[in-house]
């Protein structure tokens, strides 16, 4: 899922820049995705759940 | 009771920042985070999650030193808890921010950290995104090192290293991700050492990357990797002196740029169609894609632009014969080059003004020869005339460069 979020990201090329001269256009970077929802789905939601209910 | 509804609290915070990121509105994100870290939680691992959040939000807003400072309290922390995973997913992420910001030695050792720690618990997805992000360190090394004048594999011997080191990183990344099959994955890396592969003068080796990410792009129906692969592969056969298949090229990238509706893009392929024609000597096609540029440019607000085009439009009248329309752009070219503070580009300006001074007033006094004699002269003065050799068309390429902007540093 963390791809497709990258690979939407179209970054905007000023046309001051000449072609080739900046040796190519780059792909968008890859970073590290850490989620509270996925952490909470795993460890937490039992819980709290059971703590809403009383 | 008060800590479990203030748990709760910043749980539901840090959901909400996390909804909006996925969607793309970072400072909203941002906003909630913060104050998710405001009300504060017990669970390192929920705070590790917002800090590594925030940071990418921070990086997507290219505030890179917001992103490092919050990737650095992430790497901290899993490294306090002992959570190695998280402690990788931080490096990779620290690395990531240390590169925009031209830290390239400390990039490198969180890089490092990520593969290491991959590596020992034999995450090999881990290890390929180690391998990409190092691949890059060492791209945008290479590319800052030294910048201004040399040709593509003419670089200095530092920078060839760099190069070369980042290809082989990802020669590696290519490996693990087309034994799991992740075309996404493959698609970047096809783009990045394509990249690379140009910088280092293999004009074939990188035709055939950017080949590969083509075709991955247009599998994902992805039309910024398209355009871009377009425009990748239109500047490799410029320097392969395959000037027809340049523009082919180009047209595809210029095509896809209106349908994207990027409107600098679509500057920037016009201004790259004119260079290739004028190397075609197609000149009345080369100034209609630069009046193009010049259009844009002034609709963006963009003078250094627009001072490109009017350098661009006023060699190409030149090479015509077009003399009163060259002097109009050259003029027109002094005044921004003047506005913009570049003062080498002004130096071209004054020179090609005062040329075109001589040329105008020799036809006033004088027959069609002699001003056609001078045409020709003109041509060689302003680097317009091209030759279908590469070396010869490279020379005419890095004068067009060289003149209105490089060496003021710009970009």
């Amino acid at each position: 899922p963390q791809e497709h979020q990258e690979e939407a990201k179209s970054s905007a090329v000023s046309s001051s820049q000449i072609f080739h001269s900046d040796g190519g256009e780059m792909e968008p970077e890859t970073m590290e995705i850490k989620s509270v929802s996925e952490y909470f789905t795993k460890m937490h939601m039992g819980s709290v759940m059971s703590r809403q209910r009383g | 009771h008060v800590r479990y509804r203030m748990e709760v609290s910043c749980l539901e915070l840090a959901l909400e920042g996390e909804r909006l990121c996925k969607v793309g509105d970072y400072r909203a994100g941002v906003s909630f985070f913060e104050a998710a870290i405001q009300v504060g939680t017990e669970d390192l691992q929920v705070l590790s999650a917002i800090y590594s959040q925030l940071g990418n939000a921070y990086f997507h807003l290219h505030d890179y030193a917001k992103a490092l400072e919050f990737h650095r309290h992430d790497l901290t922390l899993t490294r306090t808890i002992g959570d190695l995973l998280g402690e990788a997913k931080a490096s990779g992420n620290l690395g990531n921010t240390l590169k925009v910001l031209g830290r390239f030695d400390e990039a490198v050792v969180c890089c490092q950290r990520h593969l290491d720690i991959a590596r020992d618990t034999n995450d090999k997805v881990g290890q390929a995104r180690a391998l990409y992000n190092f691949g890059n360190v060492y791209h945008a090394k290479g590319k800052s090192i030294c910048w201004s004048g040399a040709e593509p594999g003419d670089f200095p011997e530092e920078v060839m290293m760099a190069l070369r080191k980042a290809a082989e990183y990802y020669e590696a990344n290519l490996v693990i991700v087309k034994e799991h099959g992740d075309r996404a994955a493959q698609g970047r890396t096809y783009g990045n050492l394509g990249n690379t592969y140009y910088l280092l003068g293999n004009f074939r080796k990188a035709v055939a990357s950017h080949e590969q990410r083509l075709l991955i792009a247009k599998e994902f129906g992805d039309r910024s990797a398209e355009r871009r692969a377009y425009c990748n592969l239109g500047n490799a056969y410029i320097f392969l002196g395959e000037f027809e298949v340049a523009a082919e090229h180009y047209k595809k990238t210029l095509q896809l740029a209106r349908q994207l509706k990027d409107r600098a893009v679509e500057a920037q392929a016009c201004y790259s169609l004119g260079n290739t024609y004028t190397l075609l000597q197609d000149y009345e096609r080369a100034i209609d894609n630069h009046l193009k540029h010049l259009i844009i440019a002034q609709d963006l607000n963009d003078r250094i632009g627009e001072g490109r085009a009017c350098w661009s439009l006023g060699n190409a009248h030149t090479a015509l014969g077009n003399h009163d329309q060259a002097m109009h752009f050259a003029e027109k070219h002094l005044e921004i080059c003047k506005e913009t503070g570049d003062r080498s580009g002004e130096l071209t300006a004054r020179m090609n003004v005062s040329d075109l001074q001589m040329v105008l007033g020799l036809s006033y006094s004088t027959n069609n020869s002699t001003l056609s004699e001078n045409k020709d002269i003109d041509y060689n003065l302003h680097g317009a005339r091209p030759r279908m050799s590469r070396r010869h068309s490279m020379e005419n390429l890095e004068l067009m460069q060289l003149t209105p902007d490089k060496m003021n540093g710009q970009k």
